[in-house]
């Protein structure tokens, strides 16, 4: 089973480093600690999925290796220099909403590619624009303003930003949670094509077991603050949702995450009963 | 499939009623005698052509919109049209000064074509100079105190003080400290604009997605990139919206500001025929605004569709 996956070209070096990173959120009453000595490196060209339910910390976690809020202490490291702040070098791709309504899709992936800072003509910008968009198959939407689009085709878009930054580094806050079930295998799908050909390292943040099993490379567990556990998924790109499903080895990983996943939900009901 | 010339039987009904009361205001305007006396007679061209005029707009709303709402404000003003003129006809009403007839009040139009057109550009000309104005410093500074906390909160307690304040009561002042009376209605529309439209900007800079400031930062936008290409575009169609409708207020001061002493313009001339008690005129000046005020707003909402693309 081991072999199956590409992981021997000499030992990739780390992309990013998060070091006993901690981080509160004040209100005028209370301290809440949402995160408490995280550690974790991440290979260039990993992707990993930082699974677990809602309020255990996972979207600040994103939010930290974006840049958007500092870590109370410890730090983050991006080829091994410190993030101070949001940059082109991590795209983010949001949980929805993020797309610049007065826009047009061929519209926002372009201010993608500007935001880029390569030195482009404006006919380049344009090739490269309506390139991005064919890659996540919307080619017929390109001239349709994000309210004319479908939640799915909006992220789709939002995903086509992203890449146009060309950035090695891509961070994904939950960004199918709100689509369909059968779109969002379609969607998935894309993404891990899409990733494993522009050799990204990716950190997608998910409450969807299935959806961390088909596409990472490991699983951060997360419970309350802290990771819980890390799960190595060993299956061979690309994965197709219908073929794995059955298999022992999905089986196995499965009833893993599982376990990994329900105890800490329990534990939090306990705790609430408790209250 | 129906075609665009096509109506539905429902709207058909009022599209005969409504016609057939637009022949009978005719008629009658051309028909009828006097069945009293009056001091003047007037010319009743003027009057036919605002009758046909109105009919014709009415026709096209009834074919674009297909509402029957379109028939029913025909029918109100056309029965309105008959009932002003038989009631002058037949002397129901017999105070010439107060009360003109239709005939007398649309043929001001012709009397005093040269004067009104004046009027209405020179009134125009100063709503638009002071409407520019502060349209672009409230934008502006709305922007920026919607963004940067510290001058927010700085400005926008002023301006909620000022805004309580009706801006004709600066104008009185206003007209004078200021050299001429044109700076003076300059000012007056600027303030008028100017405050509800930075507090507009304000509030709607503070209603933006956070998640478009994230995705926008996260691409590396610095605070001018920000405002400029986030903040600004994402604002624009409330502004536009708001500014509408500070449009209108800025022409009601416009005429109020011109009441109080310019010498051009629609609000000077209804002052001044008041003041001549020629109550036609003022009838003539008070149906002008009300006209110019309509186009103003059907020029912004087209204006609006044409720069808002992204929106409905």
């Amino acid at each position: 089973m081991e072999g199956l996956q590409n992981e021997s070209k000499n030992t990739p070096k780390n992309k990013i480093e998060i070091k006993d990173v901690n981080f509160d959120y004040i209100d005028k009453k209370s301290k809440y600690e949402a995160l408490k000595d995280i550690n974790l490196s991440i290979k260039e060209g990993e992707f990993i999925c930082i699974l677990g339910a809602s309020g255990c910390g996972k979207s600040t976690l994103l939010s930290l290796l974006a840049g958007l809020n500092k870590a109370k202490s410890g730090e983050i490291l991006v080829d091994g220099n410190p993030v101070k702040g949001p940059g082109t070098d991590r795209a983010v791709v949001f949980q929805q909403y993020s797309l610049f309504p007065w826009l047009t899709v061929k519209g926002n992936v372009l201010f993608g590619i500007k935001q880029s800072g390569r030195k482009l003509g404006r006919k380049e910008r344009e090739k490269l624009a309506e390139k991005y968009v064919e890659s996540v198959g919307l080619s017929g939407a390109i001239n349709r303003y994000p309210s004319q689009l479908s939640g799915g085709m909006k992220q789709r878009v939002a995903v086509a930003r992203a890449l146009a930054l060309e950035s090695d580094i891509l961070l994904l806050d939950e960004p199918f949670g709100a689509i369909d079930p059968r779109l969002r295998l379609e969607l998935q799908e894309l993404v891990s094509k899409l990733c494993t050909e522009n050799h990204k390292t990716v950190v997608f943040i998910t409450h969807d077991i299935d959806e961390a099993i088909l596409l990472a490379d490991r699983v951060v567990v997360m419970e309350p603050g802290r990771i819980k556990n890390i799960i190595k998924v060993r299956l061979s790109h690309p994965r197709i949702r219908e073929e794995l499903s059955g298999t022992d080895e999905y089986e196995k990983l499965h009833r893993q995450l599982i376990s990994a996943f329900y105890d800490q939900v329990e534990e939090q009901i306990d705790a609430g009963v408790a209250l | 499939m129906k075609g665009k010339l096509r109506l539905d039987k429902g709207l058909i009904g009022g599209l005969i009623i409504a016609t057939v009361l637009m022949v009978v205001n005719i008629v009658l305007a051309s028909v009828l005698p006097y069945f009293t006396s009056h001091k003047v007679y007037y010319d009743s061209t003027a009057y036919v052509v605002v009758i046909l005029i109105s009919y014709v707009i009415y026709i096209i709303r009834l074919f674009l919109l297909k509402k029957k709402s379109v028939n029913d404000v025909a029918v109100v003003l056309f029965g309105f049209f008959i009932l002003w003129e038989t009631a002058y006809k037949l002397g129901w009403i017999h105070n010439d000064l107060l009360l003109p007839s239709p005939e007398g009040l649309f043929h001001v139009f012709v009397e005093k074509s040269g004067e009104i057109t004046a009027d209405v550009w020179g009134s125009v000309r100063l709503l638009f100079v002071g409407f520019i104005l502060a349209a672009v410093f409230g934008t502006l500074l709305g922007l920026l105190a919607g963004w940067i906390p510290r001058v927010r909160e700085v400005l926008l307690p002023i301006s909620n003080v000022i805004t309580l304040i009706p801006p004709l009561m600066f104008s009185a002042y206003l007209i004078m400290i200021l050299s001429t009376f044109r700076q003076a209605a300059i000012a007056v529309i600027f303030f008028a604009v100017f405050w509800p439209t930075f507090q507009g900007t304000v509030v709607r800079v503070g209603q933006i997605d956070k998640q478009i400031i994230e995705a926008a930062k996260t691409m590396g936008v610095g605070t001018f990139g920000m405002l400029v290409k986030v903040i600004f575009p994402y604002c624009l169609p409330g502004i536009i919206g708001s500014l509408s409708k500070s449009l209108r207020g800025a022409f009601m001061c416009l005429a109020g500001a011109e009441m109080l002493g310019v010498n051009l313009g629609i609000g000077y001339f209804t002052e001044k025929y008041k003041s001549f008690a020629d109550y036609r005129c003022v009838l003539a000046g008070i149906v002008t605004v009300g006209v110019i005020t309509t186009v103003i707003d059907m020029a912004v909402n087209k204006a609006k569709n044409v720069l808002i693309k992204w929106e409905n």
